[in-house]
């Protein structure tokens, strides 16, 4: 049917796997209807609080790979850090979310996740 | 009476050979100004999407990159009518115009690649164990241990990240000097390295598919898909149309229309 155009590989399926879940990583839709809806609200509430928590958590990071973080730092942001995804995993546990469901599309910087 | 649209084309010109689209529709190019819309008439709008119907569609557009520049329109994309199409045509003609100008005697080509990224991040723990940052003089506290653990997967990641970008180089370098535009794509997952599309002209196809050759039989030791020819799907840009142009430009550009307007639709195929 296709005139000249031609697919060439020599792992279709890898290929396949690797485009499927790429399509997969975000939800097409939002899920909102009444029995739902507390979720859909958590999910994205949490999704926007993990952005913020991953952003902290690089941030910090950077500081600690730059060293510019005495021991005493290093202690407090270990403890904060430590806490805020501790208060995230209870969260995701009582709306019964899993990570893979806290993502977001950055745009050109890509998924969240 | 529905038109379906297949694409737009450089051209006002009746379409020579014959060319069957959906349901062995006739397809026929219905004239605006110097370009063109190339339609088939539908009665109801398609109900199932079949992968023969997708290939329908496809087979035509290709067809058509044979001889004319085309934007590619989307599978299912169904107007109204005739006059739909000639008032959609007239308020995205410079868009069309321009992107068709840009696709002149050009194709696409996509090549997805595929590397070991598990593999890839065992050899950089390896590295990173042997020359490990004494970040933490001592980790006795759970904070402190935290943090290494996760200073840990900071320095996989960023070197992940670094592997990527310097492979995608490589390769580009390869397929850049045969493009006149492209799109990469990044790690879409861990294990899909780049995803990338190549504008190439025609006439330097088989440079580009020599390039290939050479990225796979080289020493990276990765998985390609490379395919192609394909019309642009990836590069059509549309812009409104009030973006692109002042008070002066649209009354210059309504002249023209209502000039083309009367001519078009009229001598369809």
């Amino acid at each position: 049917m296709i005139m000249n155009s031609v697919v060439e590989t020599d792992s279709a399926e890898e290929f396949i796997e690797e485009i499927e879940k790429a399509q997969n990583a975000l939800p097409k839709k939002i899920d909102a209807n009444p029995k739902t809806v507390e979720k859909g609200l958590a999910k994205l509430v949490l999704t926007l609080i993990e952005l913020i928590r991953k952003l902290l958590e690089k941030q910090a990071m950077r500081r600690v790979e730059a060293g510019s973080l005495s021991d005493e730092e290093i202690e407090r942001v270990g403890e904060t850090l430590m806490k805020l995804e501790n208060k995230m995993n209870e969260l995701k546990q009582i709306f019964g979310l899993k990570d893979e469901e806290l993502n977001l599309n950055l745009g050109p910087l890509g998924d969240l996740m | 009476m529905k038109l379906y649209l297949y694409g737009i084309i450089n051209s006002s010109d009746q379409i020579k050979e014959p060319i069957y689209g959906l349901k062995g529709s006739n397809v026929y190019n219905i004239p605006f100004c110097d370009i063109g819309a190339v339609i088939s008439e539908i009665e109801n709008p398609i109900q199932d999407v079949t992968e023969g119907a997708v290939l329908e569609h496809e087979a035509v557009v290709e067809k058509l990159m044979a001889n004319f520049a085309v934007l590619p329109a989307r599978f299912q994309t169904i107007i109204d009518g005739r006059d739909s199409l000639l008032s959609m045509m007239q308020s995205y003609y410079r868009d069309f115009k321009g992107n068709l100008e840009r696709f002149h005697n050009k194709c696409e080509f996509g090549i997805k690649v595929i590397w070991p990224a598990d593999k890839v991040k065992a050899n950089i723990l390896k590295v990173l164990k042997k020359d490990e940052q004494k970040i933490l003089e001592s980790d006795n506290s759970s904070s402190k241990r935290f943090i290494k653990k996760k200073f840990e997967g900071y320095k996989i990641d960023k070197e992940f990240e670094a592997k990527a970008d310097k492979f995608i180089k490589v390769m580009d370098i390869f397929f850049s000097r045969f493009a006149a535009e492209k799109k990469l794509e990044k790690l879409k997952t861990k294990n899909l390295l780049l995803d990338a599309v190549y504008l190439v002209e025609k006439d330097r196809e088989n440079d580009f598919r020599e390039a290939f050759g050479h990225i796979k039989s080289g020493p990276l030791g990765l998985k390609y898909l490379f395919s192609g020819p394909w019309p642009p799907y990836n590069f059509v840009v549309l812009s409104k149309k009030s973006d692109l142009l002042r008070d002066s430009e649209q009354a210059d550009l309504f002249d023209k229309v209502t000039r083309c307007q009367a001519l078009a639709g009229v001598d369809s195929i």
